[in-house]
């Protein structure tokens, strides 16, 4: 840069330093500047009391301890009034019906197709039947939803962490409106799928 | 002030002092600091701020700067509520992880776009200040805008001109110095507040910013925080830390030393023009001078330059600096000190331009070069990121999707085919429905696809997970392949397509075991 007016450099407050033709003056940095540097320094040291010497802050495993009981604890509170007869409560119920079979149609009639059917419909299907009284994992209702939400070895996946407790119990509810209470249940654990 | 006063308060603060720094700093306030190039003029030799009151100039750079600044800030008050398509024109939803910009929307997916606007935004400006210097700084930074064109304006209409307002500094605490310094910082803290909000409603669309505004503060905490600290942070730089920001703690300010050269338009002083400076009582002797912009020769020679050293530049300077001392790294491209000069000089029936837009080049009397390697190499720069952008802006659709092997074991075989099971996400973009098409290409034939054989209504904006099971029969089977999933909108305007392998067993031991177990027995479980 060419300046037009060349400073008089003012000789004391030069740096003695010298790189590359660059010298730099020994100015005193705004006060401004040099207080928020003190506020971090303050800062810091109070966190630290306050974290990590005196442990008066809750320490990052608490923190996460408390966070993930308040998951666990909405969690059970979905699960809480799940149990047979609230689910065949439910089966009877249009609302949790029709949002069951929703569901349904959008992620088990894959497999289990939208007779219910599966197999028993067509051998090339994917899944088992779920209707009449023959079960490979249990039919009563609270069966259902532990299969449902945990899966099974044979490939049925596991749909609790994709859908979560509300649609899993419509969809049950759903299957459940296929079925009467106190029918006749019969559990064929090694029935393959295909076999009716 | 420098012996007694903990240095860093603020002017307020200063000011209400015991009486005896009151007069001390009144004689101090009232001296307009003198700009030298070895220190910044805000700060003194004891690091304290000074405030700086820059003179009234007006002009035709200052007019057209007022258009422009109004322009921007009309713009940035209207772009929440002006809608487009259904939302806002500017909403950057980030709770639902969808950014509308001007009828088209973005999904999370799309976030690496952001890569080009934000290096696109960097060589617009390696461009622009190679070619302009600062002229963004003057014009449409943020900061230079809302300073000058709003809070500056306010505090002009309520303390008056800079006189009235450096002896307001300099006043005792009356009740009118309480009144008016009040009046102003509260104008400004509402001012401030006004600018958080309409910030925040960028992010949650005006009808939400309102229904939080109703909500006690606690429902929306971190909202609420958000404004109310930016709010603060805002009032404190235009109160008071105003320069500051553009001197210190600006990077792009800083970057700009690298980016600029000789041939760089930048505001400078012609100085072969001005020096030696004169006064304006020695007008007469310039009667046959000559004119260096029409360059008519003198008959005699000029005992002095066109500057009459009249001080105008320097006190309606923003940043405090003294432009005759030639390019500042403080100078933000405002054009008041051209301004001020120009009206001078047409007093004096010069002509204008002793201060002006002109590279260091220009002002050395010779021809700026537009065209040069840094110009060249710069505008190349942006030309292939430009065009990547758009390439890569061209291949965004109104739909997103992603395909994921199922938890569990990567295959299942039982008596009849193995069988690879996947959960394809669809995400809508659009604000109305769509019907997707899923589908399998490249497949092997007799592979069979269940799921999707039905179109997929998706609501506006809606994101769903469906399953996908690929089933080979054992007839066919020859081991693993890749395929593609493709996703089209129902009438084929768009297709997006995913690589995913199908896994099996050895197709050998497949044989093998079909040779052992017995047709129809149990099902397998192969990891």
């Amino acid at each position: 840069m060419s300046d037009p007016i060349q400073p008089a450099p003012s000789g004391d407050d030069l740096r003695p330093h010298n790189y590359d033709g660059i010298q730099e003056y020994d100015k005193r940095l705004p006060n401004w500047w040099l207080w928020t540097l003190y506020l971090t320094i303050i800062f810091s040291i109070v966190y630290w009391f306050y974290y990590f010497t005196t442990r008066v802050g809750p320490d990052d495993q608490t923190v996460i301890n408390q966070a993930m009981g308040k998951i666990e604890a909405v969690k059970l509170a979905a699960v809480a009034n799940l149990n047979d007869d609230t689910l065949w409560q439910m089966s009877r119920n249009a609302a949790f019906v029709n949002a069951g079979q929703a569901t349904f149609t959008a992620n088990c009639v894959t497999c289990h197709l939208a007779s219910l059917r599966g197999k028993a419909e067509n051998p090339a299907a994917v899944g088992a039947s779920l209707l009449g009284t023959r079960w490979i994992y249990g039919g009563r209702p609270v069966d259902l939803i532990n299969t449902v939400s945990k899966g099974t070895a044979r490939g049925m996946p596991a749909w609790g962490p994709v859908l979560g407790t509300s649609r899993i119990t419509g969809v049950v509810a759903y299957v459940l409106s296929h079925h009467t209470p106190g029918e006749p249940m019969e559990i064929v654990p090694s029935a393959a799928p295909g076999v009716k | 002030m420098n012996d007694d006063t903990p240095s860093g308060r603020l002017p307020v603060a200063r000011a209400s002092g015991s009486p005896v720094s009151q007069s001390k700093s009144a004689s101090q306030k009232s001296t307009i600091p003198t700009p030298t190039l070895e220190s910044v003029t805000t700060i003194r030799a004891d690091g304290s701020h000074v405030v700086l009151h820059p003179a009234d100039v007006s002009g035709r750079f200052t007019r057209g700067r007022r258009i422009a600044g109004g322009a921007l800030i009309g713009l940035y008050a209207a772009l929440p509520w002006i809608k487009v398509g259904g939302y806002p024109a500017v909403f950057l939803d980030v709770a639902s992880r969808r950014f509308h910009l001007f009828g088209w929307t973005l999904a999370a997916q799309d976030l690496w776009l952001l890569f080009f606007l934000l290096s696109g935004a960097g060589f617009s400006l390696f461009v622009l200040t190679a070619l302009l210097g600062r002229v963004w700084c003057g014009w449409a930074c943020p900061q230079t805008v809302f300073l000058d064109h709003a809070y500056r304006r306010i505090e002009r209409w309520i303390e008056g001109d800079a006189m009235a307002r450096r002896q307001l500094d300099a006043a005792r605490w009356t009740p009118a110095k309480v009144g008016r310094r009040g009046a102003k910082y509260a104008v400004f803290a509402v001012l401030s507040l006004l600018v958080t909000h309409l910030f925040l409603a960028y992010f949650v669309s005006v009808p939400g910013l309102w229904g939080m505004m109703r909500a006690a503060p606690t429902e929306h905490w971190g909202a609420f925080l958000f404004v109310f600290l930016f709010a603060a942070a805002l009032y404190f730089n235009f109160v008071w830390f105003r320069e500051q920001l553009c001197i210190v703690l600006c990077p792009y300010g800083r970057l700009q030393s690298a980016l600029i050269d000789d041939d760089s338009l930048v505001i400078g002083y012609d100085a072969t023009r001005g020096e030696p400076r004169g006064k304006e009582a020695g007008d007469n002797c310039r009667a046959g001078s000559p004119d260096p912009v029409s360059g008519l020769l003198s008959e005699a020679l000029p005992k002095e330059g066109d500057c009459v050293a009249c001080h105008r530049c320097v006190s309606v300077c923003p940043t405090g600096i003294d432009i005759r001392q030639g390019l500042q790294i403080e100078c933000i491209g405002c054009a008041a000190c051209i301004d001020a000069c120009d009206d001078i000089m047409t007093r004096l029936r010069r002509p204008r331009g002793l201060i002006r837009y002109d590279s260091l080049r220009g002002l050395a009397g010779r021809s700026t070069r537009w065209v040069r390697p840094r110009t060249i190499a710069y505008a190349i720069l942006l030309a292939v990121g430009g065009t990547v952008a758009v390439r890569a802006l061209s291949t965004v659709r109104p739909a997103a999707f992603g395909v994921t092997r199922m938890l569990g074991a990567a295959y299942f075989f039982d008596a009849r085919t193995v069988r690879n099971q996947f959960l394809v996400r669809l995400v809508n973009k659009l604000g109305g429905p769509q019907r997707l098409v899923v589908s399998l290409q490249g497949i092997p034939a007799g592979v069979v696809q269940a799921g999707f054989e039905q179109p997929v209504e998706l609501a506006g904006m809606a994101e769903e997970v469906r399953p996908l099971v690929v089933l080979v029969p054992r007839t066919v089977y020859t081991g693993s392949f890749h395929c593609l999933v493709t996703v089209r909108d129902e009438p084929g305007t768009y297709q997006l397509s995913r690589e995913i392998d199908f896994l099996g067993p050895d197709p050998q031991l497949l044989r093998e075991d079909e040779d052992h177990a017995a047709p129809g027995g149990p099902a397998h479980e192969k990891r």
